[in-house]
């Protein structure tokens, strides 16, 4: 026991070297705190669900839904490096060229929040090219000019945009660690060994392009972009990782699997929606087929669509998705 | 009063396990005083101890700042710190500050694997050989913590803070009667993977 003792209070000793030394004494705890308020205020104000946010609330309350939405698609799931390491990963396994949704509930959301949140990483991203932040623009003329997209679409139906906003795109890659991965997703319920030792170490590239979004003063909203490319090592089975990644999002094992099987993982977008959030059917939209989200508290519809390469997303405070659907059958160059 | 407020009259570790409930609750509410009470009464340890894991005063100010910004986000969202469930603060931001400072120096390793290439340094030199000497035990020890479980580098590094059995405890979730045991492993694997960096 004494030696016991004395071995654990030898290896104490061993780590007094790794102590700070004065020249390595933080800022003060005044200072610091000053830095994160600073900190907190900046991403607030740098999530583009909550620019959108401010302009939608200020004109009424049941814009509630297209803030929701938006924060929860672009906002809350590139906030945290995790998530975005996640959604990295995630895209890695696509081409954008359809969409489909996930129910998932409020039980399994905070279970993978958690898991974001205690900072497993499933690997390593670096941002080659940071996105772009949204600025506004004065016209979709000068839209065009800014980001390079020849012909942006709009909405025919309605005048002209009130507000239009841009961003460039941007570039990155992610670094599996197999260890990291297969942790996240035991404890997210589901089979870590699904993920196969050969996913160690695999690269995944992604570009982002540049974006358009319109704003009408009654709360629609139009987002268009390139759809994004991925780049990925030809022995990854989109497959088994789309099955994987259905049992973290709290689906059973035979489920699962059997869901796996009949989804195309190199062309489809999955979106896990929360269940008390929204509901979601396919429709045909633009001429091809969609996704639409009808909200569960009755405050509007989204559409997603993919047609020509180009990427859509189509808000509507207080519309339902049909008319959503008809408004997008609008659309011109 | 309140079933929490109640509970502060408890004695003994609920007394701060339910304060930390109050606590929790009052920065849910939006009471940024108490989310200042919080950061300042674990700010030092936390740099503390994300700097012995890091070695680097700016990477560990930017990783403490990471994880009271997590608290702040987890705090703000009430169905992540459920009121009828005990919370230890110091606990949740230990563990998370290891799992940062872990991220960290396996990144930093993997970036250096792929990026680095070795230069001979100075030669001959008595006071900067000294230090050279210093600068490679420190390597090497955090290497060596690098290699090891993440709960037991925090074992070993919440000891050497003189954070009590009972703090080591509740930081790792395990009993406080195992804590010695625990110890005593994490100083064995210590030792082997010591031993392995400088070539023993």
């Amino acid at each position: 026991m004494m030696n016991q003792e004395k071995e654990i209070q030898n290896t104490i000793d061993q780590l007094t070297i790794l102590e700070p030394t004065p020249a390595d004494a933080p800022r003060t705890a005044v200072q610091a705190l000053a830095r994160v308020r600073q900190e907190i205020d900046r991403r607030e104000d740098n999530r583009l669900g909550n620019r959108l946010g401010r302009w939608v609330m200020a004109n009424n309350r049941k814009y509630a839904f297209s803030t929701v939405l938006i924060a929860l698609l672009f906002g809350v799931a590139l906030s945290f490096p995790t998530v975005r390491a996640a959604a990295s990963d995630f895209l890695g396994l696509f081409r954008v060229q359809k969409f489909a949704a996930i129910s998932v509930s409020p039980e399994q959301i905070a279970i993978l929040q958690q898991v974001a949140e205690e900072g497993l990483m499933p690997g390593e991203v670096e941002i080659l090219q940071e996105p772009g932040e949204l600025r506004p623009v004065d016209s979709l003329a000068q839209a065009s000019e800014e980001i390079g997209i020849a012909h942006i679409r709009t909405l025919a139906d309605l005048p002209e945009p009130d507000e239009i906003w841009v961003a460039e795109g941007g570039n990155g890659r992610f670094i599996v660690d197999l260890e990291g991965a297969r942790a996240i997703v035991q404890a997210t319920g589901a089979d870590p060994m699904l993920l196969p030792d050969s996913l160690d170490g695999a690269q995944v590239d992604v570009t982002v392009f540049a974006g358009v979004q319109q704003q009408w003063d009654n709360g629609i909203m139009l987002l268009q972009t390139a759809s994004p490319e991925v780049d990925y090592p030809d022995d990854v089975n989109p497959t088994v990782l789309g099955e994987a990644l259905l049992q973290a999002l709290g689906m059973n094992d035979d489920e699962a699997q059997r869901l796996a099987q009949n989804i195309d993982w190199t062309s489809t977008v999955l979106l896990p929606i929360p269940q008390d959030f929204a509901s979601f059917n396919e429709v045909t939209v633009d001429g091809v087929s969609g996704l639409a989200l009808n909200s569960i508290s009755n405050e509007g519809s989204a559409l997603f669509w993919q047609k020509e390469g180009i990427v859509y997303l189509l808000l509507g405070p207080n519309e339902s998705a049909s008319e959503l659907v008809d408004l997008a059958g609008t659309l011109r160059n | 009063m309140d079933e929490l407020s109640n509970s502060e009259n408890l004695k003994g570790n609920q007394v701060t396990t339910l304060t930390d409930n109050l606590l929790l609750k009052r920065i849910e509410q939006g009471d940024i005083a108490s989310f200042e009470a919080v950061f300042h009464q674990h700010y030092d340890r936390v740099y503390g101890l994300l700097f012995r894991l890091v070695g680097n005063r700016a990477e560990a100010e930017d990783l403490t700042q990471e994880v009271f910004l997590k608290l702040y986000n987890r705090a703000f969202r009430k169905r992540f710190f459920k009121p009828n469930r005990e919370h230890n603060i110091s606990a949740w931001l230990y563990r998370v500050a290891t799992n940062a400072g872990y991220n960290a120096i396996r990144g930093r390793q993997r970036r250096w694997q792929r990026d680095t290439v070795l230069v001979p340094g100075p030669q001959g030199v008595p006071a900067a050989e000294k230090e050279v000497e210093k600068q490679e035990m420190e390597t090497a020890v955090r290497a060596a913590l690098a290699q090891i479980k993440p709960r037991q580098a925090q074992l070993l590094l919440m000891r050497q803070m003189d954070f009590s059995y009972a703090e080591c405890a509740a930081a790792c979730n395990v009993a406080p009667g195992s804590v010695g045991t625990l110890l005593a492993r994490a100083a064995e694997a210590f030792r082997q993977a010591y031993g392995e960096e400088i070539g023993e």
